[in-house]
């Protein structure tokens, strides 16, 4: 028996289990997040010999009979969220860390709503001591904008965490990457505002109503379980983020200048 | 349909922004937006109004003729209904 723990946005998760290669590892992929303390989560990892079981098949998150406990699977895992216990288990076809993460991305995106927090599929940079979170589907430029940013630190420039505290939101470095395939810092500020991404010729930079950017965010929020009481949580949190933080519409080509746009706002 | 009652899917999770809402079902995570007079009918659908007192709220404060909103409401409703929003129910012992 091994165990160790990561810490991500303030959630500390103690990882247990019998598997010789598992800590190694998560030591590995999660440097920079391994974490010493008393842990909130305990996550019990158990692999069974590797399958056939295919691990671009679609995830199923679902809430069992008890209230606050879901099951969760995919071709390559199978796993279950008590959110009351705040306890998860998982069971893998073989030692693979893209199991491992996948089913982390999802414990969080769980486990967060209870403290205020979402996970994001956008980028997130800290310049000035503010993060910037910069927000979009594939394709909408938020690694390229990570890499034309090299004065700011990294916080993820694939799936960025916020959370939200009596109106302060505060951004939250992740070890979930996009192409970059580099972790983010593991540290946190304050949110400074939130950008929409698109190309464009040129930097422009538009500011949008609550409306307008709730509409935006929340189908870039990464939520997985049909349950209307997390459902309601969910948009209760993304409603208090843009609320709190001025949010934009940002057109950008592929040069910084766009921090200048930003700057200026 | 006048003296029907509407009411809100339950297992929606909604906020209302400069008088427009936002929707969101949780069975599949979809977003719906409605302008002012959708989100009008929207947030009377308590399960106790009666259409035909949201078609007289239309008419007041949208100026609209009652027919003309008595059909465009009957077609929003039926939108509505379609993508899992709101149900209707004869009388509000009826409501689900």
């Amino acid at each position: 028996m091994d165990d160790l723990s990561i810490a991500i946005a303030g959630l500390r998760t103690a990882i247990v289990t019998r598997d010789r290669e598992v800590p190694e590892l998560i030591r590995d992929r999660y440097k920079g997040f391994v974490s010493a303390g008393t842990p909130a989560w305990r996550l019990e990892i158990d692999v069974r010999p590797a399958g056939s079981r295919r691990a671009d098949d679609d995830v199923l998150v679902s809430r069992e009979g008890a209230y606050a406990r879901y099951t969760v699977s995919r071709g390559d895992f199978a796993g279950t969220v008590d959110l009351r216990e705040r306890r998860a288990t998982l069971t893998l076809g073989g030692a693979n860390e893209y199991s491992i993460d996948s089913f982390l991305r999802i414990l969080y995106s769980l486990a967060l709503v209870s403290v205020h927090g979402v996970i994001v599929h956008a980028a997130s940079l800290v310049r000035n001591g503010r993060a910037r979170l910069f927000c979009g589907p594939s394709g909408s430029g938020k690694t390229t904008l990570a890499r034309l940013s090299p004065d700011a630190e990294l916080l993820s420039d694939e799936l960025s965490i916020v959370r939200i505290s009596e109106g302060r939101a505060r951004c939250h470095g992740t070890p979930f990457w996009g192409e970059l395939a580099r972790a983010g810092t593991h540290q946190a500020a304050p949110l400074g505002g939130i950008y929409f991404l698109s190309h464009g010729t040129g930097h422009v930079l538009n500011a949008v109503t609550p409306r307008q950017a709730l509409q935006r965010l929340l189908p870039n929020v990464l939520f997985f379980a049909k349950d209307a009481d997390l459902t309601a949580r969910v948009l209760g949190i993304a409603a208090a983020l843009v609320e709190a933080v001025p949010c934009f519409d940002l057109s950008f080509r592929l040069d910084p200048g766009f921090w200048e746009v930003i700057d200026r706002a | 349909m006048p003296e029907h009652c509407l009411a809100r899917n339950s297992r929606t999770a909604w906020r209302v922004y400069d008088g427009e809402a936002v929707i969101l079902l949780a069975e599949d995570s979809t977003l719906n937006t409605l302008n002012a007079v959708g989100t009008l009918i929207w947030e009377g659908a308590d399960g106790k109004t009666p259409v035909s007192a949201l078609v007289s709220r239309i008419c007041e404060e949208f100026d609209v003729e009652p027919a003309e909103a008595e059909r465009d409401v009957t077609a929003f409703i039926g939108k509505l209904c379609q993508r899992g929003l709101l149900n209707v129910a004869a009388s509000p012992h009826e409501v689900p």
